[in-house]
């Protein structure tokens, strides 16, 4: 479209399908002073501008010689029908094949989500109040200049008596593998946040009634808006009549907006409707900033979008169950500080 | 649509073990195996047949509920939306934490206030002493427990009485004292009187 609007005026004014089919057909070209100045330095606007106007003019042979019907006629293979559409690949083949998936992005790519559709309450409730809350609340002041205190090493040494010592590893923690995570301070780049809610469910009585996994499976579903996946046993259980790797539970994952809407449903709606509700025990947690809760089947029942349509699911058979909040914080307290900034209510002895 | 780039050539020297495309891929995969064959240079050497080759990896579509995005009251009024599989378009609340006396600790209408318009309450505390009261906070139990004469009724008030408390009004204890009389009447025949049978059912919760 660029040579066109280097036409004059009266050239412009034809149609626009005889100007696509032979744009330099029209006649002899009018003057015109941008084309005349972009024929005198040639060499100058080259790369910027082909314009049809500076080509030479077709010879009576050449004209000819443009058949675009011939070659339509001597395609061996027909060109997609008007009705193709383009699907992306099943399969990703590597890098280096000829055929590429578009990125996730794309809304035809096979893996793209459509989304967001809202911005989360909570999310916007911690972005413009809590998290500069929790930052300027655990501000400790450093004076500058102050040497920074590297952290112990927690891992033990070898005493070096016997030559073999040398260059092997350090040993771990006495009384087990785990090494316990240090805690950050809370500082502008590093404010605990919601990473992942998990929402997991043990159905037992599934090996004997799967009807019970369906049950289970339908009712994540709803709550969560994810797909569940199905989890097994991770052990014989000779009095449970259990066997390792039985399909007996069911969980689901949430992230980003998803996890803070279910936290905000959670808190809002569905904890103040539990009758005699005191709170989440505060000696939960894993000591490394992910804190888990759990739900009855009657308090699962209070969710509202099992309540929309709660006659849908067998009695008794609605699943309890446990769920995971997983915060970027390092330590217990953190994260208990975050989900407490959030309005969950804690109750108890306080472990660490 | 999407962009196809055909410009990234394939390595050559692995085209000759990349001709075994599994049956199963082998109808999508039909275009590259046919280019590999062609670009297949000679016999393959051994340790490229042996080689592992990652053929294709599965891109999932995503299996997602439809969600809605209904609109949330809350009881105060408030209202915002929510991304759910509800499909209710307009959730009403009836109890959430804006009517919650855990999360509004200074609301005062949310706290359990008795409603005593005509007298009852009051009438029956007086004949029979308010040691019959459910649960009582511990704000109000200090001055209730001094009442409370029948100290065979040690109800939850009892425990939480203070030693330093000062004395009560006298006139309440003396009513208490002849309502405790009264009940203690061990010549009713035939079973328990209401009140022992009262504390009876207390002790087995």
């Amino acid at each position: 479209m660029a040579s066109l609007r280097g036409l004059s005026r009266q050239a412009r004014g034809l149609p626009l399908p005889q100007l696509a089919r032979s744009p330099y057909a029209v006649g002899p070209p009018s003057r015109c002073a941008s084309s005349q100045a972009a024929a005198e330095s040639p060499s100058a606007l080259h790369d910027l501008e082909n314009s049809t106007l500076t080509r030479q003019q077709l010879s009576e042979e050449e004209k000819k010689q443009f058949r675009p019907w011939k070659r339509a006629a001597d395609r061996k293979g027909s060109l997609p029908s008007s009705n193709y559409q383009y699907h992306p690949p099943k399969y990703n083949r590597g890098p280096l094949h000829p055929i590429q998936s578009p990125p996730s992005s794309d809304p035809v790519a096979r893996d793209f989500v459509p989304g967001p559709f809202n911005h989360p309450r909570l999310k916007q409730t911690y972005t413009t109040t809590i998290a500069p809350d929790l930052m300027t609340l655990a501000y400790m002041h450093v004076p500058p200049g102050t040497p920074k205190k590297e952290p112990a090493q927690r891992l033990r040494g070898w005493d070096g008596s016997s030559p073999y010592h040398k260059n092997r590893a350090l040993r771990g923690p006495r009384g087990g593998a785990a090494l316990p995570l240090i805690e950050r301070d809370i500082t502008f780049t590093n404010i605990p946040a919601i990473r992942e809610i998990t929402v997991a469910s043990y159905v037992p009585v599934a090996v004997q009634d799967p009807d019970h996994l369906l049950v289970a499976r339908t009712v994540l579903l709803a709550m969560t808006g994810t797909t569940p996946e199905i989890t097994k046993t991770k052990s014989n259980v000779v009095q449970w009549a259990l066997r390792k790797g039985e399909r007996a539970g069911v969980k689901a994952t949430v992230y980003g907006n998803d996890a803070y809407e279910f936290l905000d449903r959670c808190v809002h709606l569905v904890f103040p409707r539990i009758r005699d509700y005191m709170g989440i025990k505060a000696s939960t947690g894993d000591s490394s900033g992910n804190l888990s809760f759990g739900l009855t089947p009657e308090e699962i029942k209070l969710f509202p979008e099992v309540e929309a349509n709660y006659w849908l699911y067998p009695p008794k058979m609605i699943p309890g169950a446990r769920i995971f909040i997983k915060t970027t914080a390092t330590s217990d307290r953190q994260a208990r500080l975050l989900l407490q900034s959030f309005g969950v209510p804690f109750y108890g002895k306080i472990r660490n | 649509m999407g962009k196809l780039p055909t410009t990234l050539l394939r390595r050559p020297s692995l085209g000759g073990c990349l001709t075994s495309v599994s049956p199963s891929h082998s109808a999508s995969a039909s275009l590259a195996s046919r280019h590999t064959t062609v670009l297949a240079p000679g016999p393959i050497p051994s340790a490229a047949r042996h080689q592992q080759v990652r053929h294709a990896t599965f891109v999932p579509r995503s299996r997602r509920p439809y969600q809605f995005t209904q609109l949330v009251q809350l009881s105060d009024g408030s209202t915002y939306t929510m991304r759910t599989t509800s499909p209710i378009a307009l959730y009403k609340s009836g109890k959430d934490s804006r009517n919650h006396l855990l999360w509004q600790p200074t609301e005062k209408s949310l706290r359990n206030v008795e409603v005593d318009e005509a007298g009852k309450l009051a009438a029956f505390r007086d004949r029979f002493g308010s040691g019959w009261d459910a649960d009582v906070p511990p704000a109000e139990a200090a001055d209730v427990a001094p009442k409370d004469g029948d100290k065979a009724a040690a109800g939850g008030a009892e425990g939480k009485k203070t030693p330093a408390e000062p004395e009560a009004d006298p006139f309440d204890s003396l009513v208490d004292l002849i309502s405790a009389y009264a009940t203690e009447d061990k010549n009713i025949k035939g079973g328990l009187s209401a009140k022992d049978q009262a504390k009876k059912d207390k002790k087995k919760k």
